[in-house]
């Protein structure tokens, strides 16, 4: 079975169409996280959660209603998988203690259910600093890295190219992290497991970049009197039946694994799952377009420079 | 086939290797299932028996993490800022005051609290020396060192100290008895510990937090104890000359407590007006000075706490608290006494050379300590000078027990009573034996999975990467047919080596990693998805089928190179930065990345040879 065979599909001339709808999807995210912020996990903002199984019955308002006054600020609580609850406090103090309110509470307000606690994560504000400080080594170097190696392997417009498509997708996945943070029945809090979700993601952007780039680079030594655009035009159509299949089956498993992989995989497959789409997209319409609008605007120099 | 051969003999030496290292892994899982079957009676014989075997084998199995089998994995911070002034041989009140800054910067900033304090010390006043806290002859700090050595010995002793607190978590840790605990430092002051299938957590902290400081302290004199309490309810009392009295009507509610017995008559006049009695209920008789509910204690902390009430208490004396309940209140709350203590430390657990637990005649359990022959003097002189008197056996700031002496101890012979059950005495053992840590610890990270929570997680783990493999085969066979088939054969050995590798190098296999198994599925066969599309291509141009073969391999390389190893690069950044499970998920990202490279450019290529060069057959890519 063939698809995408000998298409010759004119995506450099319909680049200007792509930069409205990137700009415009970037503009939103960015609207987004300025207004709605992004939700942060607690290895970032430090706090207390706990998976509290057989609670779920009187449901996720009420639970959080009576442990209010008891844990002296008011907790998040959702619901978590089937019939668990996921209860965030933000309060320090003993573990145990906390623990214990919370099973107490709910016990005693709701009979007939029988709490339990299934899952502790504890991060104190320090250590939490330290996430966020380590989270944001990696993703910078992540990117650094990546940079440098395109520099090396091919000429400097095309790692701009790269890096750009790679900033692209991972604003427009935060930005909807940041969109429907609370609208969706699983949690999109930013934690560790984002952040490698991530830095997937960028490795994946680039990796379907890098394909696309390494035929430019061929044709050009090809057809060297060809225009530059048309050599971009063909390389992109050679591969885009790849570009389709890898894409196809890397978001089929990250489906797999967001319906069948459990609640504590779900924001992180749901990252990949927008990451990828996304990625495939800018790999087409962002990255080879931006080294074409580079090298014109070398050309315009030159010409002015005449 | 020859001119495979060195290829081939890779690709089986590499299968072998990764069997050799699966083998346990799969009896493993395989014995369990066996175990699991069995009824109890028969299982607990079989397990009896065979010990040695299944230890052996979950030894050399792949590991998996705490987010997969249960556990907990606790990250301990040794508080420096105790340590300073447990090191301080003087201590004066401008001393507190640039400790407590430095605690302040080292909170928000990243500062270390020494750093901070010497830089707070020299800002205040630059001409002071700091030798004159820490004199240490021993040391070599005499009042001439300069700010610089004191600083270099300061930071020494807090990296002893960490060090010091590594080898007793883990002999802490050793004693409570789990399999495969694991206790690493990470970075300068922080100690990792993992420990697989616990089941009572806050059995744990207690454990690994107490200092196992043990102390033995004379207690306050009743009648100056009896009336600091009066002047301290004095304090807190409101203007009653604006109160009407409502005392009387109050008096029969709280007779139904437990402890009404031993409640003055004073007490039952609760004034809701006046802050302290509204958590605390005075008592005033022997050293016991009040009656405090365990979710009040905070509250009753920040009365007592302030310093023109700290003033009240007789001189050198100091409110502790009971380490376990004395009965409940009303509410049915744990309620607990409040005893005023000695500051003055007669005796400490330096001195017990033997713990261990032990029953009174009414069976409940004890420790039973022996001091050594210092100690033992030490013992006999306090004893012998203080008879009809209390001592209190402090154990981490709380009293246990504060029995009064009968006659004087000549043996050193001494015991903690008044514990909550056996385990509780078991644990005090424990930390007495492995010795007091030299400054506390605070857990600054816990993360508990319950063994039920690790079971779905492994159950839904597997299943996905079942079925994304499943599908991905099929799709692969739809659209490259013969081609498809092989890459499949290449798909099922990647699975294989990656658990190989990870299994050879004794990494950890988490859920995170579990979901970057199923990443590399999907990823892997970019390679020769790669690799295919060329040959079609070439072959759409009119190049024969061994051309095409060659073509396909050699023009596609670059891509798929310097597509992985940027990803690659990635997962090495992953690993260095992140902890626990992203680091398996990093781990399996890389390895992944190595086999799936190697079977699709390695292993698909031997098959296609085969077909194509020996077997001299036409392969469909579809």
């Amino acid at each position: 079975m063939r698809i995408f065979e000998n298409i010759n599909f004119p995506f450099v001339k319909y680049r200007k169409t792509a930069y409205l709808f990137s700009g415009t999807l970037i503009l939103l995210s960015i609207v987004s996280l300025m207004t709605r912020g992004l939700e942060l996990g607690i290895d970032f903002t430090g706090g207390m959660e706990f998976v509290v199984s057989g609670a779920s019955a009187p449901g996720a308002t009420a639970v959080r209603e009576a442990l209010t006054p008891v844990l002296g600020s008011e907790p998040e609580v959702k619901t978590f998988g089937e019939g668990d609850l996921l209860i965030r406090v933000a309060a320090e103090g003993e573990i145990a203690e906390v623990q214990q309110r919370i099973v107490e509470t709910i016990r005693q307000r709701f009979p007939g259910t029988q709490p339990e606690i299934l899952q502790t994560d504890v991060v104190g504000p320090r250590f939490a600093e330290d996430l966020k400080q380590a989270a944001l080594y990696s993703v910078l170097g992540a990117i650094l890295v990546i940079f440098v190696y395109i520099l090396i392997r091919f000429e400097w417009r095309f790692g701009l190219g790269a890096v750009v498509a790679l900033f692209h997708d991972i604003l427009i996945t935060l930005g909807l992290f940041s969109f429907l943070h609370g609208w969706l029945p699983f949690s999109l809090a930013i934690d560790q497991t984002i952040i490698a979700a991530f830095l997937t993601i960028a490795g994946y952007s680039v990796n379907d970049t890098v394909i696309v780039f390494d035929r430019i680079r061929e044709y050009t030594t090809i057809f060297k009197t060809t225009p530059f655009e048309e050599v971009v035009n063909r390389s992109i159509n050679a591969t885009l039946s790849r570009t389709i299949i890898t894409s196809g089956s890397t978001l089929l498993v990250v489906l797999v694994l967001f319906i069948f992989g459990g609640e504590v995989l779900r924001g992180f497959t749901f990252a990949l799952l927008v990451g990828i789409g996304i990625g495939t997209y800018s790999s087409i319409f962002v990255a080879s377009p931006v080294v074409i609008e580079l090298k014109r605007a070398r050309q315009q120099r030159l010409a002015v420079a005449r | 086939m020859k001119r495979n051969g060195f290829k081939i003999g890779i690709t089986l030496a590499l299968l072998l290797l990764c069997g050799y290292y699966l083998y346990p892994t799969v009896r493993y899982a395989l014995l369990q299932r066996k175990i699991n079957q069995m009824p109890p009676e028969e299982r607990a014989r079989f397990v009896e028996a065979n010990y040695g075997t299944i230890q052996n084998l979950r030894e050399k199995s792949l590991k998996l993490g705490l987010d997969l089998q249960g556990g907990m994995h606790v990250a301990l911070e040794v508080r420096v800022d105790a340590l300073l002034r447990a090191l301080a041989t003087d201590v004066d009140e401008t001393f507190e005051e640039v400790l407590a800054a430095a605690r302040e910067q080292a909170r928000r900033g990243d500062v270390s609290i020494i750093d901070a304090f010497v830089a707070e010390f020299e800002r205040r006043d630059p001409n002071a020396r700091l030798s004159r806290y820490f004199r240490n002859p021993d040391a070599g700090i005499t009042r001439r060192s300069s700010n610089e050595e004191v600083a270099a010995y300061l930071r020494k002793q807090a990296d002893e100290a960490v060090n010091r607190a590594i080898s007793i978590v883990r002999d802490r840790v050793d004693r409570y008895g789990v399999t495969e605990p694991s206790i690493q430092k990470q970075g300068t002051r922080r100690i990792v510990v993992e420990l697989p299938g616990v089941d009572d957590p806050e059995r744990v902290r207690r454990l690994l937090r107490g200092t196992a400081r043990l102390e033995f302290r004379l207690m306050a004199e009743p009648q100056l104890l009896a009336a600091s309490l009066q002047e301290i309810i004095a304090f807190y009392e409101p203007d009653t000359t604006a109160q009407p009295a409502t005392a009387t009507a109050d008096t029969a509610r709280t007779a139904d407590t437990s402890l009404a017995s031993l409640l003055g008559e004073q007490t039952q006049a609760t004034r809701p007006q006046n802050p302290l009695l509204a958590v605390l209920q005075p008592v005033g008789q022997g050293v016991v000075f009040g009656v405090v509910a365990g979710p009040d204690t905070a509250q009753v902390n920040r009365l007592l706490g302030r310093p023109e009430v700290r003033a009240l208490l007789p001189p050198g004396i100091t409110l502790l608290y009971t380490a376990n309940p004395v009965g409940t209140d009303a509410q049915g709350r744990p309620v607990y006494y409040l005893l005023g203590v000695r500051q003055e430390v007669e005796l400490t657990g330096e001195a017990i050379t033997d713990a261990r637990v032990d029953f009174d005649e009414l069976n409940r359990p004890q420790v039973s300590m022996t001091m050594n022959s210092e100690g033992a003097r030490i013992w006999a002189r306090l004893t012998g000078a203080n008879v009809g008197k209390h001592i209190a056996i402090v154990l981490d700031n709380v009293v246990y027990s504060y029995p009064v002496v009968n006659e004087r101890i000549p043996s050193g012979r001494s015991s903690i009573t008044g514990l909550a059950s056996q385990k509780e005495a078991q644990d005090i053992v424990t930390v007495l034996k492995s010795g007091a840590l030299p400054a506390p610890v605070d857990i600054v990270e816990e993360r508990t999975v319950g063994p039920s929570l690790g079971e779905a997680s492994i159950r839904a783990g597997l299943r996905s990467t079942l079925i994304g493999l499943l599908l991905v085969a099929l799709f692969m066979i739809f659209y490259y047919r013969t081609a498809g088939m092989i890459a499949d054969l290449a798909l099922v050995l990647n699975l294989i080596f990656i658990l190989g590798i990870l299994a050879a190098f004794k990494a950890t296999l988490t859920l995170p990693g579990i979901a970057g198994i199923v990443l590399t599925i999907g990823m892997a066969i970019d390679a020769n998805v790669l690799i295919f599309e060329r040959m079609r291509e070439e072959l759409a141009t009119g190049k024969t089928f061994r051309a095409a073969l060659d073509l396909g391999y050699s023009k596609a390389l670059s891509a798929i190179f310097d597509g992985n190893i940027t990803t690659f690069f990635t997962g090495v950044i992953l690993y260095s930065f992140g902890i626990g499970p992203i680091q398996g998920f990093a781990v399996t990202l890389m390895a992944g990345i190595a086999a799936s490279l190697f079977s699709a450019l390695v292993i698909t290529r031997i098959v296609f040879d085969y077909l194509v060069l020996e077997r001299k057959l036409m392969v469909s890519v579809g």
